[in-house]
């Protein structure tokens, strides 16, 4: 704090209060004159006239107006400023207290002006999908989940995060890859010629009722007429098929004959085994018409057919073909005799085989419901479904020029001899290459000047890939069709949030907002941490998945990121923790505060744990953020120092001037002692401890946890001392009051994840326009406790997520 | 390797047969190939980069000359020592900071071969040079199916900052098409084989190609709406689109117009292999094979992104590479450095090796290579980028006096020696970044 400027304007203020119309004196100080006055003084010697030093000329300001014609210039400056890296060390360096005042000079004049600026929405850079957006869209969009992005050249990061308009870009090899993936989803999707319906026999010998000794006379099996014979002798025969997809139509086939000394007809019955919901069961009185023990046990069952069986001989055996009805669940098939009348001779059945042929539609589930048609006519069928296919991959509707090409292009492979199945495909993979399906194009009002609100098929693809990096569903559709997706905003998003479709948020935003991507290719030395394996490399970032997922569902504050009281761990992570039941009991706890109801853990799958009074709870004590924040061999308490400030805090650390000198202790290069010690360095020497200061206090109290995250004591031969302090005297030992000062910090910690889900929705980065947004979704975040739904609502309907900058007027 | 000129030029494990005449010459797979015929062998010329600097002490030779020394990292090399040239004293000037603060990997990478400074940002406005890499393959695009071959070791960046404020772009890419167009890298094998060689019958291609050049018509005069009501930052998105859809449609049109490309008896990739030596190795193969059947004269191999925090057990060191060349001078870091550029040395050599093996024309195909090697770090702890470690190896169809080591003044531009390899590509050019001229003495 800039001590000599404060007790005039005290003084001042106390004036002001007491009633005394003295005019401002001129003590209160203003960029003209005193920041110049510190410009002349260390600056312009070398940054001056036409020769100025890296070409930076600092004496063009001669007041605040012409300071925010230049914002990038000044932020540059502030930027080199604080770093410590300017006045060079060769020129005499200003008083901290100096520099300071300069810098609120400097940053009153932008904060001055952005308040009263008129609100500017900002405009986003046309974005490609990228890699999960395709792959997410393509599942949504043509019913084929298989990962087609795979062989994509991976999305260049920008601002932290991959889906950024300006940092896409679209080189040639991405554009064959293209091609290659619409052709391979498009001939996964649709088979214009389908394979044969699978057909599935079984020799009667198999059927069942089974038994030691099935009777059979030349490879018929003997069903005979006994009201008091067994089950395998007197049928019905029938076979099951496990797992037959329910919607689909099948038919049955078998072959038979008779032996009988009657002359009067006799019938045999086709039941199909289904559902106990199925419609159109055999009732009482008509499964009582057919003979044989099994009869019960079949139950429930369709009698399909009822059919009276002419052939009395092997060698020309009834063939018997029936339709299954549909819908039935069907899981057996069984040939039975129907009960003879009374007094007539007990007839014989021979039955050769059962077979069953279905579903007789092979096309797969994305082909029927891409190609499924209202009308008849070829014109009509081809306009509908391209017009829907379209509409839908361009998340808006077709409009008649663009319609027209298609169907042009369609006609022409007709013409060409394609049938009409594989002229669709074409036309699909077409449309999968253009650049309305692979940008979410935001075409401009035409002429607008000042910001308009962006359409709502727009707004719907932004809230879409923004929740579920997906493109929007029907009932995102039609809310746009109707225009009343604005007014429904916060119900909208209460839905998306429940949706399983909202794991891409955790998936892509959290995880890249937490950097937990370069965990896949960590590789802790295995000499000093042999227990970290694949396993429970993957277990690590299930349990940070499941925390949001939490988090996400239950609408909890999103202050349980800095500190909570539950996370999810399956057995290994478990015992890598040290922690032994779901309770969160603990090895080394104190036997007193062993805490009752906890389960065990199951190998494979996690479970919820309650972690009250435990050392752990919250991000920062994840192994899967320790694990990223260390170096292969040790932790890295400047890591994750400056981890804690990124990412959690918004006030990273400038980066480290080039040339930093070696760690020394009286000349000599400190390789020795605890790693605290070696590091002490930093905050010794004055040129480091203006940012180290900051880093390394919030690292050490993280101490306790090593480099894969798990608990410990000591370091090798050193006891472990967590202490940390930071600049402003406050103190703290270990992780639990680390975290209290962290949350004491909370209006910081939501700005921080405010501003970064901001730029991963709107995929740009955020300028001073957008200060305004942030301060007012943080302000109602803490009216609302913190909670994760409110983000989200107050993001989405915030001006930059809706409106759009026109052109500059 | 050696089956490439074998007699049995059908395909194995591919199931497929290339089209009869290349197959019924059951010679080698192109035209100059085999004994010395009338059409000289054409050069090619490959850029393969390091991260993170080297130690100097252990690679800079203490001679200069022909009867250079081979310090510990280019001891590996020695079978190769008369196809070396050791360069020393050149520098990447637009590396430097001048006035950008941090940021050295990210330069280091993104001036390597543009000679351009990288401008400094996050997201908007990626801008650095066109690569020399780039300046050749567009002016070799009608000679070639492929105009260039980007290769890597590290899949780009994924999450986060890379460098002090630069876009991970920086520091993942060393080709760039134009001054604003970074190219990605392939990592996987199986995509290069499959991007190299054709994978499918002929007929069944050209069928491929006929489709494909019908969608991209269809796309192009789609967009042109599109084009008419964008803003200028979406154009320019658009513009990307559009060249890149010319680019894939000439491509087409030359495979058409040439004569197919035979695939190599080689076993397909199927997947990154789990280890980096292998990886390493089995990229390397690759573009040996592209040059030898002349699918491509121009490759970069990114080796891993600068700033690389790869480890590397397979020669004992299980720390992290970018934070060892933080060495701070302590020994035991400078010597598992050491250990790692010696590593990089050796697949190097494996690679050379591999090229020498090819018999073209009256001598090898390294005979008619430049491999530039090198990085735009020279001690990776003062992060400074004059005295690089660069070394080309390959006798360039007899265009570099090779087997020996070359000391240049201070502060001579590595983009001089662009412009000498362009210029023996036959592919004149008056400037690359930087460059002050053509650097003399090779």
């Amino acid at each position: 704090m800039p001590n000599r400027i404060l007790p005039p304007i005290v003084l001042l203020l106390a004036l002001g209060l007491l009633g005394s119309s003295e005019p401002r004196a001129a003590a209160e100080p203003a960029y003209a004159p005193d920041g110049l006055a510190f410009l002349k003084k260390h600056c312009l010697a070398c940054h001056s006239g036409e020769k100025a030093k890296a070409d930076l000329r600092l004496d063009t300001f001669p007041d605040e107006a012409s300071l925010l014609k230049d914002r990038k210039t000044w932020t540059r400056v502030l930027d080199v400023l604080k770093a410590g890296e300017m006045p060079p060390d060769s020129k005499p360096k200003p008083a901290v207290a100096e520099l300071d005042g300069f810098t609120k000079l400097v940053q009153s004049a932008f904060e001055k002006h952005d308040k009263s600026a008129k609100p500017d929405p900002g405009r986003v850079t046309m974005r490609r999908l990228n890699r999960n957006e395709y792959n997410h869209t393509i599942r949504d969009l043509v019913g084929i989940d298989f990962n087609p992005a795979e062989d994509f050249p991976s999305d260049d990061v920008g601002y932290g995060f991959d889906n950024n308009g300006d940092v896409l870009t679209l080189p040639p090899v991405l554009l064959e890859r293209y091609l290659a993936a619409a052709e391979t989803i498009m001939a996964q999707a649709i088979t214009p010629i389908p394979p044969k319906p699978p057909v599935r026999g079984v020799g009667t010998q198999f059927t069942e009722p089974a038994g030691p000794n099935v009777p059979m006379k030349n490879h018929h099996r003997v069903v005979s007429f006994n009201p008091k014979g067994t089950p395998v002798e007197t049928g019905p025969i029938f076979t099951r098929f496990n797992n037959l997809p329910r919607e689909g139509e099948y038919r049955a086939q078998t072959t038979v004959y008779i032996e009988t000394t009657g002359t009067k007809p006799v019938k045999v019955a086709i039941l199909a085994g289904c559902a106990a919901d199925a419609k159109g069961q055999a009732t009482d009185a008509e499964a009582d018409a057919i003979a044989g023990a099994a009869v019960k046990a079949l139950r429930p069952f369709v009698i399909v057919k009822t059919v009276e069986v002419q052939a009395r001989v092997e060698a020309k055996g009834d063939v018997i073909r029936v339709d299954i009805p549909p819908d039935i669940g069907l899981d057996k098939l069984a040939v039975a005799l129907m009960k003879p009348d009374a007094g007539e001779p007990a007839p014989t059945l021979y039955v050769r085989y059962i077979s069953l042929e279905g579903p007789m539609d092979s096309r797969p589930a994305s082909h029927r419901k891409l190609l499924a048609t209202t009308t008849n006519t070829p014109a009509e069928k081809t306009r509908e479904v391209v017009e829907r296919f379209a509409s839908k991959a361009y998340r808006r509707p077709v409009t008649k020029d663009e319609l027209d090409r298609l169907l042009k292009l369609a006609d022409a492979r007709l013409a060409a001899g394609d049938s009409w199945d594989a002229a669709m495909q074409f036309t699909f993979t077409a449309v999968l290459v253009s650049p309305k399906f692979l940008f979410r194009v935001e075409t401009p009002v035409a002429d607008a000047t000042g910001s308009y609100a962006i359409d709502e098929h727009q707004l719907a693809s932004r809230l879409s890939y923004f929740l579920w990096a997906s493109m929007p569903d029907d009932e995102l559709f039609a809310l746009a069709a109707k225009k009343r997706l604005t007014a429904n905003l916060e119900p909208q998003v209460k839905r998306m949030l429940a949706s399983p479709k909202a794991a891409s948020l955790v998936d892509h935003f959290v995880m890249q907002w937490l950097q937990l991507q370069p965990l896949r290719n960590a590789r802790p030395d295995p000499t000093k941490f042999p227990n970290f394996n694949d396993p429970l490399r993957a277990a690590m970032v299930q349990e940070t998945r499941l925390f949001f997922h939490e988090i996400i569902r239950e609408n909890r504050s999103i202050l349980n990121v800095l500190d909570a009281d539950f996370t999810y761990l399956n057995g290994p992570l478990a015992r890598h923790y040290g922690i032994t039941d779901t309770a969160g009991n603990f090895h080394g706890q104190d036997p007193k505060r062993k805490k009752p109801g906890g389960q065990p853990f199951k190998e494979d799958v996690f479970s919820r744990v309650d972690l009250k009074d435990t050392p752990r709870g919250g991000v920062l004590t994840h192994a899967s953020v320790l694990t990223v924040t260390s170096n292969p061999g040790r932790t890295s308490p400047v890591k994750r120092g400056k981890w804690v400030l990124e990412q959690m805090l918004g006030t990273p650390p400038p980066p480290p001037p080039p040339n930093v000198p070696e760690l020394e202790k009286d000349g000599q290069p400190v390789n020795a002692g605890s790693l605290r010690q070696q590091l002490e360095n930093h905050r010794k020497n004055p040129a480091c401890a203006n940012c180290h200061a900051k880093m390394d206090g919030l690292g050490f109290a993280l101490e306790n946890f090593n480099a894969v995250g798990a608990f410990r004591t000591k370091d090798g031969e050193f006891a472990i001392d967590a202490t940390g302090e930071l600049p402003g005297g406050v103190k703290f030992t270990g992780p639990a009051e680390l975290k209290k000062a962290l949350l004491a910090k909370k209006d910081l910690f939501a700005k921080c994840l405010t501003e970064k889900m901001m730029i991963y929705a709107l995929g740009r980065g955020l300028d001073w326009y957008d200060r305004r947004t942030v301060d007012a979704i943080t302000a109602a975040l803490a009216k609302n406790d913190h909670r994760f739904a409110t983000l989200v609502t107050e993001l989405v309907t915030s001006d930059p997520f809706r409106l759009r900058r026109g052109k500059s007027p | 390797m050696n089956k490439l000129m074998s007699r049995r030029t059908a395909l194995r494990g591919l199931g497929v047969s290339v089209s009869l005449p290349w197959l019924e010459a059951m010679g080698p797979l192109t035209a100059w190939a085999g004994e010395a015929t009338k059409n000289p062998a054409p050069n090619r010329m490959c850029f393969l980069y390091v991260p993170n600097g080297k130690n100097m002490a252990d690679w800079t030779p203490k001679a200069e000359g022909a009867n250079f020394d081979l310090p510990a990292i280019l001891e590996p090399l020695k079978a190769h020592r008369e196809e070396l040239l050791v360069l020393t004293g050149l520098t990447a000037d637009k590396a430097r900071a001048h006035g950008d603060g941090g940021g050295d990997h990210a330069r280091a990478l993104g001036a390597f071969l543009t000679g351009c400074q990288p401008k400094k940002t996050d997201g908007v406005d990626i801008r650095a040079g066109i690569s020399v890499d780039q300046i050749a393959a567009a002016r070799l695009a009608d000679k070639v199916r492929l105009p260039s071959l980007e290769v890597g070791g590290e899949h780009g960046a994924m999450a986060g900052n890379c460098d002090s404020g630069y876009s991970c772009v920086y520091s993942s890419t060393m080709s760039w098409r134009s001054a604003t167009q970074p190219l990605p890298k392939e990592v996987n094998p199986k995509v290069i084989f499959e991007r190299l060689f054709a994978t499918k019958p002929d007929a069944e291609r050209a069928k491929q190609d006929a489709k494909r050049k019908s969608v991209l018509d269809f796309v192009r005069e789609d967009s042109k709406d599109l084009e008419k009501t964008l803003g200028a930052n979406d154009k320019r998105k658009l513009d990307e689109y559009f060249s890149a859809v010319r680019d894939v449609e000439l491509r087409i049109e030359r495979a058409e117009k040439m004569p197919p490309v035979k695939t190599p008896d080689y076993k397909q990739p199927t997947s990154i292999p789990a280890s980096y030596e292998e990886h390493v190795k089995l990229q390397y193969d690759l573009i040996a094979l592209a040059f030898q059947s002349d699918v491509t004269r121009v490759a970069t191999f990114v080796l891993a992104n600068e700033g690389s925090n790869k480890t590397y057990p397979m020669v004992g060191v299980n720390e992290a590479h970018h934070e060892l060349s933080h060495h701070d001078n302590n020994p035991a870091k400078k010597a598992k450095i050491r250990d790692i550029n010696k590593f990089h040395t050796s697949m190097l050599a494996h690679f050379l090796a591999k090229l020498k093996s090819v018999k073209e024309g009256d001598g090898t195909l390294l005979d008619h290579c430049m491999i530039a090697y090198g990085s735009g770090n020279s001690d990776g702890n003062a992060h400074n980028h004059d005295d690089l470690p660069i070394l080309v190896a390959g006798k360039g169809c007899g265009t570099l006096k090779t087997g020996r080591h070359v000391r240049f003044a201070k502060e001579t531009p590595l983009a001089n020696l662009w412009v000498s390899l362009l210029d023996r590509m036959d592919l004149k050019v008056d400037s690359v970044g930087d460059s002050t001229g053509a650097l003399s003495g090779i």
